[in-house]
Parts: C-alpha cells; structure tokens; sequence
C-alpha cells in the first residue's frame, strides 16, 4: 500500500484578528509558517495506516522550496519520503494539476489523503478537483479509515453525524479532525533523522487558471471594541441584543 | 588510676577482633560503591576523551551540611536528638580509640585532669547524649509523623537505633559494675549513679566481666552491620554532600546535541536522552537514592505531594532506590513511576530545600520528564499544545488574542538599538500574549522611561525557551536559546532586564554554557536599585503587602530581599508562614501553568495562605505566579488583590 | 442566469440556496436529494435518492451540460465540498466555495485566513460552481411543490453502510452554533437552571467557567476554556465570567461574544461584542422572555 499525504505550509493559522494584516492580497510575510492545521491531521491519519497496514506514506507539498524544513517534521512524524513541486500558483486548478503529476510520477500511489482545507485560503476544494484529475472517487470529510478486502471502509463526518462509506479502487479522501488523529509530536531523534532525508524536487508545470479572478482582498472591519447596551429597561435590552445579533447573522 | 583491661583477661582479643570486623564493613561499602558504579560517569565529556576529569569535591559542604549537619536543625528537636547521638557517638568512639591508645602506645588517658575531664565526666555525658537522642528517634518511630511513614517507611532503622541504645545501656552497666568493685569515680556521674542503683551483694566482678564482653562485641557487630543498614547514612551522607554542587536549584545544564549535527553519525543510534532505566543516571543520582533515609521532608513540603497529586519527591527516590537495592537496571522508569506524576512536578525545588543531605530530587524527575519529551514525545495534553505552540511559533501561549505588540499600545516603547541601548528589557512570553500580564511590561515601561533608563526591546519578541526545557525538552531549549544567543551578538547586547524569574533563571544558568553570557538584572532587584537610588519617588502609604516569593527567584537565585525593599518603601510587608527560600510554589512552574490539576488546587492553597495574613494585597516579582495567584484568589474574593512590584510601583508613580 | 441548486431536502438549506439564485436572477432548477417532496416552485426539479455526493458527480456534470445552466449551487458542506471540486474539474468550471456574498454580475466574495480577510472574484465563464456557507443567506420561503424527474445512479462507487445520527438531545459544546455558559459569577449550581432554559429556546449548548466547574455548579464536560472544550460558536453568552486568559483561549474562535456582568471592569468585556454590566439575575430572564415573544 502507498498513500500519498498532501500538506501545505501555511502562515500561522492562530494570529489573533487583532494582529492580521495583508500584503499584496495575502497575509503579510511576517508570520511564522507551518503545516495547514488540517493537513496535519492528514498526516497522521497517514502514518496511522501506515503503522497498522505497513504502506509506505509519502508527503507531497505544492509551493517553495524554502518551505522544505517545516515540512520536514511530517518526516518526523513517522512518514517515509518527502516531495516538493516548485510553484506559487495560488489557483486550485493549477494546484490539483502539479500534485497530479508528483502523484503520477509515483505511479503506485493507493491512496491520497489531504486535509478538508488548507489553514490559509480555507478552501477545501483542490483534492476534489485532484480526484477527478487522476479519474479516481472523493470523499470529503473523512475521520477514520480501514481497509481489508481491496475496499476501503471509511467514516465520513456531516452536519447530522457520521455515516460509514465502502468503496473500492483509488482513492483521495478529504480528512477532517477527530480526537482520533491529533498530530503527534514528533521524537527528537526523529527530527534530527528527518533533516537528513533527501527531498524530491519537482519543477512546477504551467496550466491555464480557472477563469475567476481575484478582485481585491479586505480585511473586515472587526468591531473590537464592546458595545455597552443601555440598562434604562432590561425588557427592551433584550430586545435590542436579539435584534442586533440577528442583523449581524449571529443568530 | 584506671588500668585498662582490668578485670578482662585476654581484653587485647577484642583489639585483634577489629580487624575483621573492618573487613566485613569495608566490603560492605564495597557493595555500595559497585552498585553506584553502574551510573554514568558525572562529566561525561564528547566520545574521543577518554578519561573523564574528577567532579568538584565540596569541602565546605560537607563540614556545614554534612559534619554539623546544618540543614537537619531546620526540625529543631529532631536535629537536636541526632546532634546528640552524633556527637556523643563521636566522643565515646574517641575514648575507646584511647584506650587503645594507652595499650599500644603507652599514651596516659587514665590519668590526671584528662581523665577526670574527658575520660570519665566527658564520656558519661556523651553517652547519656546519645542514649537520650537514641529514645527520641525510638519513640518517634513508634509514633511516627506522616512524612516518615508516607508512602513507607525505610526498615532498619529501628533495630539498629535500639542496639545502640542497648550497647550505651550495657557500656554503663560495665562501668557500674566497675565502680561498684573498685570504689566511686568522681567524675563518673552516670557510673556512679548507676552503681548506687545496684543491690548490695551482686556480684560484681563478675558481672563486669560478662558485661564488657558484651558491650565490645555487640559494639562490633554493630560497625560491622552500618553498611548492611541505612546507618550506612554516616559515610554516604557526607559523600553525597560534598558531590552536590552548592548552587540552590537542580542544576539541569543543557544537553550536547552535536552528536545528531553529524553527518556520519545515524540518529538511531545515540545515547538516549534523558532516563529511562537506572543505569541512565549519573552515579551522582544513584548515590543520592542510595543515601535517602526516607525522612519524607521532601514529601512534606512538595506542592504536588500536599495537594493529593500523583507526585511524592519521597516516593520517586525509594522507589528508584529499592530499585537499586534490588539491582534491578532494566525497569523502564517512566512506567514503574507514572507519567502523571513525572509531569506533576512543577521544578520549586523545595523538595531539594528541605533535603538534610543534598539529594537533587527535581533533576532525577526532570530527567525522567525529558525522556518522555524527547524520546517518547508524551507530554499531557495541555503541555503538548503549548509545546506545539512553542515549537512552531517561538511561544507557548497558544489560542491567545494578543499579537506580539499588543502591550505596547498607546506607549511609546524604543526598540533596541546596536551600540545606543545599554539595557534590553525582555519582556517574556507571558507578558507579551497575555493580557493581565502585558500590564507587568507597560508598567516597567512607564519605570524605566520615568527613571530615565537607556532601554529597548526587541523588534521581535522572543521567548527565552525556558518552558521547552520545563516541559523536558531540552532539544528545542537549546535551538531557541541558541537563535536568541545569535540575535544577542548581532545587536550587542550585553545587559538584560527581564520581567519573568524564569527567564532569569535561563539566562544566567544555562545561556552562558551555550555561550551566552550577559548581565542580567531581575526587574524587582532594578526596581529596588533605582528606589535606592531616589530615581522613583515613591512614599509609603500604609498599605500592607504580602509578598508571594517566586521559586526561581528565592529558592532558586536566593534573591528574597531585594523585592521586600521594594515594597517597604511603599508600604508595610506581611510575611505568610511559607516565604523566602521555603515560599510555597504557586504551581505553575514547570511547564504545568499548562496543565489540569486533580485534586487540591496549589494555587487556591497559595492564595489562602496569603490571604489568611490579612492582608490589602499580594505582590509578587513573576508573570506565572501573577496568573496563578489571580486565579487562585477567586475562589476566596471577588477583589482583585494580585499584583506584579512593577504594577504597583507604576501606580504610585502615576497617582504621585 | 440559468442556475441548478443541488441539495438535500431540508427546506432551510434549499431556501438558502433559492436565495442566493435568485440574486444571480433566471430560471432555478433544483436538484434534490433524498426521499420527499421537493418544497417550493422551480423551472424544473430532480430528485435523486442517492445522498453520497461522490456518487452523482457523473450525472450531475450530465445534467449541467445537457440543460446549459450558467451556475451550480450547493450549500458549503460535506455533500458541497464533495461534488463542487469534482464537478468543477469535469465541466471546466471555476469553482469557489464557502461563498458569503455574490453579486448578479457574478462578482463573489468569500473568507480567507479562518476570517480574518475576505477575497472578492469576479467569475468570467460559466457554468460556476459555487459552495455556499450557510446562515449568511435569509433563506427563502419555499412555496408549494414541484413534481421532480426522478434521477437514478446507474452504477454507485461508494456503498453506504450506516448512518449514525448525532443525539439530538443537547447540543455538544464544540459543535454548538450557540453557547450559554456561565461563571463564578452565578453564585451557585441552581442557578444554571435559568442558563438551561435559555439555552434550551436557543437550541444552543450550555458551559461554565473553570470557577463554576471547580465549585462544583457543573460537571467537567461542560468547561470551556484552555482546560477544556475549545469551542467556536457564532454567539458566546457569558453570564457573570470574569474573562480570565485561560478561559478567552477557549473562546478565541467564538463569532460574537455576549457578555453579563455586574463588574463593569471585567475582563470578558475586551473580548465582548455586546455588553451588559447588569446582574444577570435580572437581565437573564428579560432575556428569555424576549425570545418567547419571537418565536
């Protein structure tokens, strides 16, 4: 068995409101970069498999190469091979058709896991479009995976609850988070051996981008500070809040 | 004149006797010392250097700490009790070295003023001394303290107290017998008095025979049985002492990872890092649990121990040491002691405080904790997300809503500047990301800018890596530290504020055996300085402070007076029963401000305690203990009474 | 514009979508999912028991082809995210998902960055395919019913075995769209009787504090806060919870936090989006009684 796991490197995904800013569209360089929080949880869902089937797990990232030491403690992690593919394509089209060329160029490649979305454009759709790409099923929202009789048995989360999935063949499954693969710290002497591991380089191919451009990207107005309600008559207090929140989509 | 011998016939035998009695007490070291041997070597320095240099060997501890036994008064009667028993055995054990200083050498001790003096007044007191010590320890370990019996009790050394007291009783009796046959001694008041006891007819002679005999082979048998029994604490506890670096704290150096820089080397293949089986610890530390009497000082002053948590210092030490005794070095310690309670200690070090004889508890836990970190990558829950945070971010504060430059809004605070800047003020991870704490920074800010200070800090904030290390991970410790240490020599800096005693405490302790060397000033000893200096016209108002001593500025730096100045020259301090190097830890240390406590809260304990002394407001000189006290207070009081020196030397200033 | 709106029925997911075509204008079709009638009134309606999203993909990319339809529609969940970026890839479509706002010049706006930015397009070709993030749309009232053409898969990939519906009773903390929680400030266990009632009108879950756990006023399971459930709610009442750090960690990703408290100086209030420096003793119940009037 050998499952590929898709990351990205990230800036960091818990920099309060308060502190967010952009430059040139996207968050300012100035974060501290890692892998996409879902990803991780991917990557573990990988070496889970991997330790419970014996696959071979190898990581494949889409962006720079200077990225490659955060990267690198998926190694620690417990997966065996790394690949970059050189590129800063933000498109998902463009995306999904580099990994389809890594993934290829691996030509056994069982499985493909990947985060539900990446931790900075939250978008959640370049392993759907990989999917079709490589011709093989989706499934979104995964949380656990077995596999026994050449078919995968799969939970998949939704707003509802769960159900349980069987399919058979290539697969690419969107992972999503569950107590049951929190990323594990990686060992120290797993980390100094994963900075030792060679990396494979691929250079990034050109495809046409979907036709949506980007216009601009804002920064919300947060309203920081407290709106204090009036206490002349509680009843109507309420009355306020409830409309407020209502009108702001809270509710 | 006393004529040695007399009465005895063949009395030399028991001269000649000695000899193998020595024997079998020297191969019974012998065996201590063998097993103590199967540590690892104190310095162990890189692979090519074959032999390692000896360790420091402390005089002056051991003649505070270990002949005069200093730390052990700390409980007044029992210290007094073993002082007596020590001291008096050290006397009678002189006498009879001169008795037989009279028979071989002919040297006159039963003459004169030196008999009457030393040989008959001086050894009935002290074997009057030792038989009072002796019934102190005997009844008290019939009615033992918790600390001595909790979790268990060290056997042996009962039995052995009481032929000791035997041995005094018939060392008497002899010298009753004795007088009773040859006519009073005048300086001999026990002998003497015990003589008077005696009935009329008995005879004598006789029975001072017996009885010499016996006194001078249970008195052998008793030499020869101090290895084979904790009275084996006489010749280690020195030992131990004058190896334990006097320094207060644990001393947990830093970890050499250049093995893994190595290009040739495969990381699979080094040494383990941290403890996992005994034979991981340094001969120092197997030294320690092999000394251990079991006394429980530790357990009674651990904040882990005294709040119903997994953790007794006491507990981790027998265990390891009847490990130890039972030779066993392939037990996988963190199972054997329970990650829980490796992960409860919060490194106060009272444990090590209260310790008579320089056992270094938090190390032997710490080393255990760094196994886990390192090697097994098991850290409790909450810790392993600070740890993450740390890891990937340069901060433990995870989830928090502060960017780095939040607590310097609406100030004006100067960036470091190469060559301009005397001090760095370093604000710490705490009072960068959270809240209540950013007021520690702003309001050293308002100090350092109304003392006209030359200070800055860092464009870019930092952390110091100290709860990296606390957590047991010493790997990313030392790879903050170093990038820190880099940034240091690119801007210069030579002289460091910091807000948080544990930043303190790893710049001056462990930065300086990476390389980094600075001068490194605690914000509550500035602050004192500067009120000395008249730089801050403060004035008492009369209020009352209590002051919360952190760990790893009192125990830990010995820095106890300095903030106390602080806040008498504002107004009056109160003191809680626990303070100074004996403070009781607010329980976020070692990495457990990231935790989830069962059992008993330590800081609710805290805040209790300072509260109980009635007084307007706790101060404290650390951002943990700040957020812990905070915290703990709230169960007792809807105030808010906790608060950093700086915040109420800045309010002073503000409202003055 | 000539939109399908693929979903399952559930008439506040479909009203939502309606919504959103009816902004881009021309003719809706819906494709629905599941067994039932289809509610409210279409140009044309489908309906396909079949609910696994990976299984449609080929009819559906039929579907859009043979009938020309300029925009797909689907709600930003689990059957959204599914069968947009395949259907995207098979028909040439761009896709963009979790939408929040869209113009009838197909201009669309959605977050970046967990929220804390938001990126505009401007769609250039058709057919799009669009995931729409729920509650940011005023679902529309559906009115009446459409008799659907009944849609079979021929062949599915993905067997279903079970499903396994979360317990309806109570809301779980970390999946609570609204949370009622409450602190020391409440004075006692009895109190969060009143916490309950409203969290219960809400349909919202209901947590405590450290403090109000550690008094024994609430079980473990229902801390929120750094020790605890880490939870992200769209509203966040904090009744009488002071706001201390651990606790605003548990809440970092809460939408708007409603805070009660009779300490005007209370932390929560710097993370509050409303406030009410009140006892909550009287303003809880004037709260509750609001929310009976509305519904």
């Amino acid at each position: 068995m050998h499952i590929a796991a898709l990351a990205k490197v990230v800036p960091d995904y818990e920099v309060p409101a308060g502190d967010f800013e952009l430059a040139g569209n996207r968050a300012h360089s100035r974060y501290t970069r890692m892998i996409g929080l879902y990803d991780e949880n991917a990557v573990e869902t990988g070496i889970q498999l991997k330790e419970k089937y014996g696959a071979v797990l190898s990581i494949i990232s889409y962006g720079s190469s200077a990225d490659v030491p955060i990267l690198r403690k998926a190694i620690a992690m417990g997966a065996d091979d790394l690949s970059i593919v050189q590129g800063d394509s933000d498109d998902p089209f463009v995306i999904a058709a580099n990994l389809k060329m890594a993934i290829e160029q691996m030509n056994d490649i069982d499985l493909v896991l990947a985060g539900q979305q990446s931790a900075d454009l939250d978008r959640g759709v370049v392993h759907a479009i990989l999917a079709e790409m490589l011709g093989c099923t989706f499934l979104a929202q995964i949380s656990e995976i077995e596999s026994g009789n050449g078919a995968w048995t799969v939970r998949q989360n939704h707003e509802n609850g769960s159900r349980m999935l069987r399919l058979s063949g290539r697969a690419v499954f969107s992972i999503t988070s569950s107590p049951q693969n929190v990323p594990r710290i990686p060992a120290v002497r797993a980390i100094m051996a994963a900075k030792k591991k060679p990396v494979g380089k691929l250079q990034g191919i050109e495809t046409p981008p979907m036709q949506a451009g980007e216009v601009k990207v804002e920064i919300p107005k947060m309203e920081s500070v407290c709106e204090f309600l009036s206490l002349d008559d509680l009843g109507q207090t309420a009355k306020t809040l409830l409309g407020k929140l209502r009108e702001e989509r809270y509710l | 004149m006393r004529v040695p011998y007399w009465n005895i016939g063949y009395g030399y035998a028991i001269d000649l006797l000695a000899f193998p009695v020595l024997v079998i007490f020297l191969s019974g070291l012998y065996n201590h010392y063998r097993k103590i041997r199967k540590g690892q070597e104190r310095f162990k320095k890189s692979p090519d250097k074959e032999h390692s240099r000896p360790g420091p060997f402390f005089i002056s501890s051991v003649l505070t700490k270990g002949i005069l036994g200093t730390r052990i008064y700390r409980k007044f009667f029992t210290g007094l009790a073993h002082g007596l028993v020590f001291w008096g055995m050290a006397t009678l054990s002189l006498g009879t070295l001169l008795v037989l200083a009279d028979v071989v050498l002919k040297l006159p001790v039963f003459s004169g003023a030196f008999n009457r003096w030393f040989m008959s007044f001086g050894l009935d007191l002290a074997g009057i001394s030792v038989l009072t010590g002796l019934i102190f320890f005997l009844v008290r370990r019939l009615f033992p303290p918790d600390r001595l019996v909790t979790p268990k009790e060290r056997k042996g050394l009962f039995p052995m107290a009481g032929l000791l007291a035997v041995i005094i009783v018939t060392g008497f009796l002899t010298e009753a017998m004795r007088i009773k046959a040859l006519g009073p001694d005048p300086a001999s008041f026990i002998g003497n008095f015990v003589s008077g006891l005696l009935p009329a007819g008995v005879l004598s002679t006789t029975f001072h025979r017996y009885l010499w005999w016996l006194h001078g082979f249970l008195a052998l048998g008793f030499v020869a049985y101090i290895p084979y029994s904790p009275m084996v604490h006489m010749v280690l506890a020195p030992v131990n002492i004058a190896l334990a670096d006097p320094r207060p704290g644990p001393k947990m150096g830093v970890i050499d990872f250049s093995f893994f820089d190595d290009e040739e080397e495969d990381p699979e293949n080094s040494p383990a890092l941290g403890v996992a089986k005994l034979g991981d610890f340094t001969r120092k530390r197997l030294l320690d649990f092999d000394t251990c009497l079991w006394c429980g000082r530790c357990h009674e002053v651990c904040p882990a121990a005294q709040t119903q948590q997994p953790l007794s210092p006491k507990k981790v030490v027998l265990t390891l040491a009847e490990l130890l005794a039972a030779n066993r070095f392939t037990d996988e310690l963190p199972e054997v002691l329970g990650s829980d309670a490796i992960f409860s200690c919060t490194t106060c070090a009272a444990c090590m405080e209260a310790c008579p004889i320089s056992i270094n508890q938090p190390k032997t836990i710490m080393q255990i904790r760094q196994n886990l970190a390192m090697e097994r990558s098991e850290l409790p829950e909450l810790m392993s997300k600070a740890y993450n945070s740390l890891e990937q971010r340069r901060h433990p504060f995870f989830g928090t809503g502060s960017g780095p430059k939040d607590w310097q809004k609406g100030l004006d605070v100067p960036v470091f500047e190469r060559g301009k800047t005397e001090y760095l003020l370093w604000a710490g991870c705490v009072a960068t990301y959270d809240e209540r704490a950013q007021k520690i920074a702003r309001a050293m800010v308002n100090i350092l800018s109304h003392a006209g200070i030359s200070y800055g800090v860092l464009s870019k904030p930092r952390c110091t890596g100290d709860p990296a290390k606390q957590m047991g991970n010493e790997f990313l410790f030392t790879e903050i530290a170093r990038e820190n240490i880099e940034e240091f020599s690119d801007l210069q800096i030579e002289k460091i504020i910091t807000l948080c005693p544990h930043c303190y405490n790893s710049f001056t302790r462990h930065y300086p055996e990476l390389g980094g060397r600075y001068e490194v000033i605690p914000h509550s000893v500035l602050i004192s300085r500067l009120i000395a200096s008249n730089l801050l016209p403060v004035s008492s108002d009369g209020s009352s402070f209590c002051y919360h001593d952190p760990c790893y500025l009192a125990r830990r730096n010995h820095i106890e007076e300095t903030p106390r100045q602080v806040l008498e020259a504002i107004g009056n301090l109160v003191e809680m029963p626990r303070s100074k190097r004996e403070s009781f830890c607010c329980g976020g240390g070692g990495g457990n401000y990231w935790s989830e406590p069962s059992g008993v809260r330590i800081n609710q304990v805290r805040a209790k305690e300072a509260l109980d002394t009635g007084t307007d407001m706790i101060a404290t000189s650390c951002p943990f203990c700040l957020l812990m006290l905070t915290d703990g207070v709230k169960k007792y009081t809807e105030d808010n009474k906790v608060f950093d020196i700086a915040e109420l030397i800045d309010a002073r200033l503000r409202s003055g | 514009m000539k939109t399908l709106i693929i979903e399952k029925i559930e008439p506040k997911k479909i009203g939502e979508l309606v919504s959103v075509g009816k902004i881009l204008g021309g003719e809706i079709d819906i494709l629905a999912l599941g067994e039932g009638p289809i509610p409210g009134t279409y140009g044309r309606a489908f309906q396909c028991p079949d609910i696994i999203g990976a299984n449609l993909v080929g009819s559906v990319a039929e579907l859009v082809q043979k009938n020309g339809y300029q925009a797909v529609l689907l709600s930003a969940t689990t059957l959204g995210s599914e069968l947009a970026g395949r259907l995207g890839a098979r028909l040439g479509a761009p896709v963009l998902s979790e939408v929040i706002a869209v113009g009838p010049d197909m201009t669309v706006k959605r977050p970046l960055y967990g929220g804390k930015a938001v990126a505009e397009f401007k769609i250039a070709a058709n057919p799009a395919v669009l995931t729409i993030r729920r509650k940011y749309f005023e679902p529309a009232t559906l009115d009446g019913q459409t008799a659907p053409e009944i849609i079979r898969i021929a062949d599915p990939a993905v067997e279903l075995l079970s499903e396994e519906p979360v317990l309806t009773q109570g809301v779980r903390l970390e999946d609570a769209e609204i949370i009622v929680s409450g602190g020391r400030g409440m004075g006692g266990s009895d109190n969060f009787s009143v916490l309950r009632e409203m969290a219960g009108l809400l349909h919202a879950a209901v947590g405590a504090s450290r403090g109000a756990v550690d008094e024994g006023w609430a079980p473990q399971t229902m801390q929120v806060g750094q020790t605890g459930n880490i939870v992200a709610p769209g509203v966040y009442f904090a009744v009488g919870i002071s706001g201390a750090s651990q606790h605003l960690a548990g809440i970092a990703n809460a939408k708007c936090v409603v805070a009660v408290n009779k300490d005007e100086e209370a932390n929560i209030f710097k993370r509050a989006r409303f406030g009410v420096v009140c006892d909550y003793k009287n303003f809880v119940p004037a709260l509750i009684q609001a929310i009976r009037e509305e519904q």
